[in-house]
């Protein structure tokens, strides 16, 4: 398909406003300010536009979920956290085409009446924090971002706000509550952030590819956006491909196309020469695909349908040299240091789940531990915690262990009891203090 | 107001109470850990999962307002029970096998849901290195608080205290996931006036009472519902004690006054309450001082009174209710003395009630609300000096602590002239200068009440008495709140409360009306005679309740 | 690509910290954005990162007087971000991937080689407080793999020839 959202890709200057207003940029947001703000979400609603950072909740329905007569200020979040393993596509975005991003922020403004909106990006994008910086200063300069944009009464300011390094804030609450200057705890729900938000006031808070798609939207229709696709899984999305391809980047393709198109034809196929073995589909958080399920379509139906999940389209493959015991290990690791700590299943389950994954990977596996981590699995999710990310390890991990069972099996097999420390006699350390009883 | 069912049981709440407490009401306990009736709530702990009729996932009894018509399993849901049993099975997973030497033992929530949610058939799957923080093991974080971090079930409830009741966001998470420990600004140390509430809202052994520990264990404790003396607030404590010594107050419920808080220097005023200097009546006759016993001693000191002109009586802002009436009844009204109530201001307290409101106060006496309201001469130290300046004769002091002048050299000087008679239970240069003496016992071994500041009468219960000391009432019953029982240890010796030597006084000099043979006697009798107390009634004061919500620790008695 | 190597006040200089008139224009411009000042604790932070290289207790003093938060809950925040140094750092901060595709695609090899050469495990600083190395979660950029942050930025495609000749280079300027 001819690229819609990376079409910037490869054209010299694609960041300067010059290159992008010469592509036609900013036309859909002139148009947005004439439709008025219901007519725009109207037109997101008719595309079947769903949101592109995991959850794939349709978005102009979350847009409308922001209270009509709410009397105060209302927010938009750009939620450029980007740290789900396997996807960098945002960053790709940012990189050839951050005005895209802009209008897109300023039309979902708009639409639901926001003045202020954040774009939330992770403190390790340092570079495409700059950039937005100066795409949002550009657009300034022209008055496409500030007080009574173009003469419609309408103010926008737009504020880059840097995290500092932990993947939980990409969950939405978490993330007001790191723009309000906390730990990223999130937040119980309900209530949603479309009624209580950023500062206690109405936030929708979307991806940045999601919000990329909606000045295309706007200047070429929804009908047309919900041609591409198939019915309510429309528009391009942006595939990310690493791991074992020979062409591992970021694929522009119409939701539903298959993952072995994605990864033979796109990405070159299993590098090597070598077969593939597994793969993720969308991210480290989704229950991992074996190769036999490679011709699953590329959507968020189908993907659900196979027992596992599109999410962010963040595709990692494992080719036949790979033990997937470590990789039920590597995944346990990202969690367990990636977990908030606030509520109990998540902080102790990430965390025992990595010790046993890791004594497995040492050679001291026992017969207990696959079922031990299923059941750690199995309580830390489906509504266990206060937020997904109990979720987003425990089905890998689970999917993992009963996908491969035989290879935990054939490691526990071959395992040796863990050395047991001799115990040594403490040397006395004193008397208790007493505290000065 | 919604009506719901919960286990089997109807129950109908106020809109907007959520489900452990309509659980409450309807007889049902729903385990929780996080969640504090007077801090915002969470749902972090994740041990009050519950089912509700209709929905898939299981809900959270914390955070789920009550709605008509719902449904609620606790008990009857095996899906809500094993989601509790595998959390508990998640918290002890890296929790300490402390209980022999965690004082918490006793009055631990872990311990107590552990029993409920985890079947005898449960073992946990647990067998990985448990983590640790070396170093936070025994660590002693401000002046009343020792922090065991290995201990902590990360529940946030002493963090939000600081930040949300006593405001000084002095504790802290620190780090992330597993290795998250609590701490306060660069290991400083925990600066905070209502520090220890925060080991009392800790439902583990993490954080523990300095003062209190390894002292006793939490069950053998009786707990005497009380009234704080350190200052006019009135807080509404319990007297913790065993074998008649007092271990520690405990803040006990009172939304009005101080919701389930006590403040540090309240809190600290119960050690010194097992001081006992003077166990026996003392006369100092001939230049001598001999030990007497009370028949004696009230029959002399009865035998000064009647021949008294020029009796001056120093009360106490200290004093209860009962005895500054006792005092003002038989000392002013009978023996037309003249009586003096000293007051001094103190260091200015506060306290947080349950609608977060602040109180506030800088009078350091229990009780000047119920002097003032009964008629009595307020008197600062000037006031008082020239009080006893002006008596030659008979001078009573009920309470030597009333005052710090009293200590003073010349407050001595003058009490050495004429005849002097003092009650006293701590160490104190007035003793020394006293013709009669008698040992009054703490406000542990009292009963009566306190009028706050704010004008609540309050009663406080007598934890226990001197050994041989009984008193019975006009039935001759032994009275309810005392239990006598002579045991060999405890503060020894025969203090006697100030109340039981004021009616036997009034019986040897032929006061009959003030012959009373309890508290509850001298208030039935103030309520009729005195506009203050007019309506009240001893058996419905407030000041005793001990609400179940909040008695989260089992004991005996 | 020019890394700028971090200068790292020292715990001394760090010990009380006053914002100075630039400090303050850029904290200006700040707290207009937000309807809260306890919202401008990320952003004044990273500005204090910048400035004096690592955030040190004087330093969280400082931003918790500056916007009327208790130092506790200031260092709370701090701890909570991997990316807010509490300790001087070297002069290159080598921030290795280690998850997933990064492991996968060379990343282990590059560990390895890290640790041979610069004689250090994860979490330590070279004697000559040139290199400190750091293993840190997927960066965003799997595409490339393996990757490896250095101080702000992302080096991608790595190999160990390419990696040795980016630090002959970085330990050359120092």
């Amino acid at each position: 398909m001819e690229p819609v959202l990376l079409r910037a890709r490869g054209v010299s200057d694609s960041r300067s406003i010059a290159t992008y207003l010469a592509a036609g940029g900013y036309e859909g947001w002139k148009k947005a300010l004439g439709m008025g703000p219901d007519a725009v979400t109207k037109e997101v609603l008719d595309s079947e536009l769903r949101g592109r950072g995991g959850a794939g909740f349709p978005t102009g329905r979350k847009w409308s979920f922001v209270p009509k007569d709410h009397p105060g200020p209302r927010y938009l979040v750009c939620n450029a956290d980007e740290s789900e393993p396997g996807t960098f596509k945002d960053r790709e975005i940012i990189e050839y085409d951050p005005h895209q991003v802009v209008e897109g922020v300023a039309i979902a403004s708009f639409a639901i009446k926001a003045n202020t909106a954040y774009i939330y990006i992770r403190g390790e994008f340092v570079r495409w924090a700059r950039i937005l910086e100066d795409a949002i200063a550009e657009a300034r300069q022209r008055g496409f971002v500030g007080k009574n944009v173009m003469g419609s009464g309408f103010d926008l300011d737009v504020w880059v706000h840097r995290g500092a390094g932990a993947y939980i804030c990409g969950e939405e609450t978490a993330l007001l509550e790191s723009i309000e200057g906390k730990r990223g705890f999130p937040r119980l729900k309900p209530p949603f952030p479309a009624v209580v938000g950023v500062f206690g006031q109405p936030t929708v808070i979307n991806n940045v590819e999601t919000l990329a798609c909606v000045p295309h939207i706007i200047v070429r229709g929804a009908a047309w956006f919900a041609s591409i696709g198939r019915p309510k899984n429309t528009g391009p999305k942006l595939f990310c491909v690493s791991g074992h391809v020979n062409r591992p980047g970021v694929f522009e393709l119409p939701l539903g196309v298959t993952f072995r198109e994605i990864i033979e034809e796109h990405a070159g196929g299993v590098r090597g020469g070598r077969q593939l073995k597994a793969f993720f589909p969308g991210g480290s958080s989704a229950p991992i695909l074996t190769a036999a399920e490679v011709d699953t379509m590329a959507d968020f139906d189908a993907c659900a349908a196979a027992g596992t999940m599109l999410g962010s389209g963040g595709i990692i493959v494992f080719d036949d040299t790979v033990d997937m015991v470590d990789v039920a290990d590597n995944v346990a690791h990202f969690y367990a240091h990636e977990s908030c700590g606030q509520c109990t299943p998540c902080r102790e389950g990430s965390d025992w789940c990595m010790d046993i994954l890791d004594r497995i990977v040492a050679g001291h596996g026992r017969p207990a531990d696959p079922d031990t981590l299923l059941r750690i699995c199995r309580f830390s999710s489906a509504g266990m915690t206060i937020c997904p990310l109990g979720d987003a390890f425990a089905l890998p991990i689970s999917s993992i262990v009963n996908k491969y069972r035989s290879e935990f099996e054939r490691r526990i097999a071959s395992a040796t009891p863990l050395p047991q420390k001799k115990q040594p006699v403490l040397p006395w350390a004193g008397p208790c203090p007493g505290f000065g009883i | 107001m919604p009506k719901l069912t919960i286990d089997g049981h109807e129950v109908e709440v106020a809109a907007g109470t959520n489900l452990i407490e309509a659980a409450r009401a309807a007889g049902v306990a729903i385990p929780y850990f996080c969640y504090h009736p007077y801090l915002t709530v969470v749902g972090q702990c994740r041990i009050c999962m519950v089912e509700i009729a209709g929905q898939p996932r299981l809900a959270l009894g914390c955070s789920t307002p009550a709605a008509d018509g719902m449904v609620v399993k606790v008990e009857t849901s095996e899906r809500a029970r094993e989601a509790r049993e595998a959390v508990m099975e998640f918290l002890l997973a890296n929790h300490p096998l402390d209980c022999p030497v965690c004082d918490q033992a006793g009055e631990c929530l872990l311990q107590d849901h552990s029993m409920r949610e985890q079947g005898s058939e449960f073992a946990t799957h647990m067998t990985e290195t448990r983590r640790t923080f070396p170093g936070y093991e025994r660590r002693l974080i401000g002046p009343h608080v020792v922090q065991n971090q290995n201990r902590c079930i990360h529940c946030s409830r002493c963090i939000r205290f600081t930040r949300e009741i006593s405001g000084t966001a002095a504790l802290t998470y620190k780090s992330r996931g597993n290795s998250t420990f609590i701490d306060t600004f660069d290991g400083s140390a925990f600066d905070d006036p209502m520090s220890a509430c925060a080991a009392d809202v800790c439902p583990v052994g993490a954080l523990t009472v300095r003062e209190f520990r390894f002292r006793k264990r939490s069950w053998k404790l009786l707990s005497t519902p009380s009234v704080c003396p350190g200052c006019s607030i009135g807080c509404n404590i319990f007297i913790d004690h065993h074998e008649r010594v007092v271990y520690r107050f405990t803040p006990r419920e009172n939304p009005a006054i101080n919701a389930t808080w006590l403040c540090d220097h309240g809190r600290f005023l119960a050690e010194p309450l097992n001081e006992q200097a003077y166990l026996d009546p003392q006369h100092r006759t001939g230049g001598q001082t001999i030990r007497v016993g009370w028949g004696e001693a009230l029959a002399g000191i009865a035998a000064e009174l009647k021949d008294a002109s020029g009796l001056r009586v120093v009360a106490s802002a200290n004093l209860s209710n009962e005895e500054l009436f006792l005092a003002r009844e038989l000392f002013g009204r009978h023996l037309k003395g003249e009586i003096a109530v000293p007051v001094a201001p103190g260091e200015p307290r506060k306290m947080r009630n349950g609608k977060g409101e602040w109180l506030h106060a800088t009078d350091p006496h229990a009780n000047s609300a119920g002097a003032r309201r009964l008629g009595l001469d307020l008197v600062d130290g000037e006031g008082l000096s020239r009080f006893l300046y002006g008596g030659a004769g008979l001078t009573l002091i009920l309470d030597p602590g009333a005052h710090p002048f009293l200590a003073s050299p010349e407050a001595l000087q003058l009490l050495r002239v004429g005849t002097t008679v003092v009650w006293a239970r701590r160490e104190h240069p007035a003793a020394h200068a006293a013709t009669w003496l008698l040992p009054t016992p703490s406000l542990a071994g009292n009963e009566g009440t306190f009028t706050s500041s704010a004008g609540a009468v309050q009663r406080f219960a007598q934890a226990f008495a001197a050994p041989g000391t009984v008193h019975r009432t006009a039935t001759g019953a032994m009275s309810p709140s005392c239990p006598t029982i002579a045991v060999p240890w405890g503060p020894p010796g025969e203090a006697r409360p100030l109340w039981l030597t004021l009616t036997a006084l009034a019986r040897e000099l032929g006061v009959p009306p003030l012959d009373l043979a309890s508290p509850a006697d001298v208030f039935a009798l103030m309520a009729r005679k005195d506009k203050a107390f007019a309506g009240l009634a001893w058996e419905t004061l407030g000041g005793l309740q001990q609400h179940e919500s909040f008695r989260e620790r089992q004991h005996v008695g | 690509m020019s890394t700028r190597p971090i200068v790292a006040a020292s715990p001394e200089a760090l010990q009380i910290v006053t914002f100075d008139a630039t400090m303050e224009a850029r904290i200006a411009e700040l707290l207009p954005r937000y309807p809260t000042r306890r919202a401008a604790i990320l952003p004044l932070l990273w500005l204090c990162q910048e400035r004096f290289g690592w955030i040190s207790p004087g330093v969280v003093r400082a931003v918790a007087a500056r916007l009327g938060e208790s130092p506790a809950f200031v260092e709370g925040v701090v701890s909570f971000y991997t990316m807010y140094q509490t300790a001087p750092p070297a002069r290159y901060v080598l921030q290795v991937c280690t998850t997933l595709s990064c492991a996968w695609c060379g990343g282990r090899e590059l560990v390895a080689h890290l640790k041979e050469r610069l004689g250090i495990s994860f979490g330590e600083k070279t004697p000559d407080g040139v290199f400190q190395l750091v293993g840190v979660q997927c960066l965003g950029a799997c595409g490339e793999a393996p990757v490896i942050q250095i101080n702000d930025d992302y080096y991608e495609n790595l190999d160990i020839a390419k990696l040795d000749a980016i630090l002959d280079e970085l330990a050359g300027r120092s």
